[in-house]
């Protein structure tokens, strides 16, 4: 191959690299309502969820943006009533992350008072999205 | 999780930033060298055939090329580099070349990191970067063509979209990895 083409090859490569990155940004993050009924509660401990609802992250040791979803969902279940906030270390339970069809960390669960799955968001979600969606769950629209 | 003192997560995306730049120069100089040379290209002769081979027109030339022939291809050179940086990266990630001139001359220049990351993701990351331009290395070695430019441009890939975006695939494929069963730790009792 010449090296013109070879360059130009390259260019080409750079510039589908930009549209992956943009695309996967975009959807980064983005909630994803659930609606099938038949999806079981999902096995958390009682004790460690919230009366309203419950905020699940799947993490990993190998996870770089998990911490900073940690520290948005605990601070949104300590300001919220009946509201607590779980992690789940997938490094432990590669049967979980099978079931539960996680194909990338951080992946976070919004469960209802039953500990349904009622919302899953797939990569780092922005906070008012989470609000959002736990008001969907816990009926209240009032709060922001 | 253990909690381990977090590093500042612009060091990663600087090194992958110049990892990037190695890697696009190892793509042309991957694809305008040897590795997807055709016997009839011009300068072949170069590439100092073996004296039983013979050469239908259009064939790559790679396979019949000496062992010496095609471990001097630029191509192949620079991927070395690149590969060495990788497991410099993964087996000393203190003293690797990009972090050091990261924390020396750019990170005094910075507003202090916002956030603090966990280390071992982008170390795992390098990891992946080190096999798959390993992988790209033998198989260039073995003769088979592309498989340099491909394995060069699959990490630029990785290297360029955290560099930009800041979306680490190396730590994506973690869970990937751990999902078939090739990483991670077996399900506690």
């Amino acid at each position: 191959m010449s090296a013109s083409l070879a360059v130009l090859v390259v260019i080409a490569l750079v510039g589908a690299t930009l549209l992956t990155g943009w695309l996967l940004r975009r959807r980064d993050g983005r909630a994803r309502a659930v609606r099938d009924v038949d999806v079981r509660p999902l096995l958390v401990d009682p004790g460690a969820r919230g009366e309203r609802a419950t905020l699940v992250q799947f993490s990993t040791d190998m996870c770089a943006r998990c911490p900073q979803v940690r520290r948005t969902l605990a601070a949104i279940a300590a300001q919220s009533d009946g509201v607590r906030f779980a992690e789940i270390d997938l490094t432990h339970r590669p049967d979980l992350a099978q079931r539960l069809h996680i194909l990338q960390t951080p992946t976070v669960f919004v469960l209802d008072r039953d500990a349904f799955v009622r919302t899953r968001f797939t990569g780092v979600p922005a906070a008012p999205a989470v609000t959002a969606a736990l008001h969907r769950v816990t009926g209240d629209a009032a709060r922001v | 999780m253990s909690e381990i003192r977090g590093i500042d997560p612009r060091g990663p995306r600087f090194a992958a930033a110049i990892m990037s730049v190695l890697l696009a120069v190892t793509v042309v100089l991957g694809l305008a060298g040897l590795s997807t040379a055709t016997v009839d290209a011009i300068g072949w002769r170069a590439y100092q055939p073996l004296a039983s081979s013979t050469f239908p027109p259009g064939a790559a030339a790679l396979p019949a090329a000496h062992l010496a022939a095609r471990i001097a291809d630029p191509g192949f050179l620079v991927l070395l580099a690149v590969a060495l940086l990788f497991l410099w990266g993964v087996a000393w990630p203190m003293s690797a070349p990009w972090g050091l001139v990261y924390r020396r001359l750019v990170q005094p220049r910075l507003r202090p990191a916002a956030d603090l990351e966990d280390p071992r993701p982008p170390r795992f990351a390098q990891g992946v970067g080190l096999a798959v331009s390993t992988l790209g290395l033998v198989l260039h070695a073995a003769g088979v063509p592309w498989a340099l430019p491909i394995a060069a441009a699959a990490a630029f890939v990785a290297a360029f979209l955290n560099a930009v975006f800041g979306f680490c695939l190396g730590c994506r494929i973690y869970l990937l990895l751990q999902r078939a069963g090739l990483a991670g730790r077996a399900r506690r009792a």
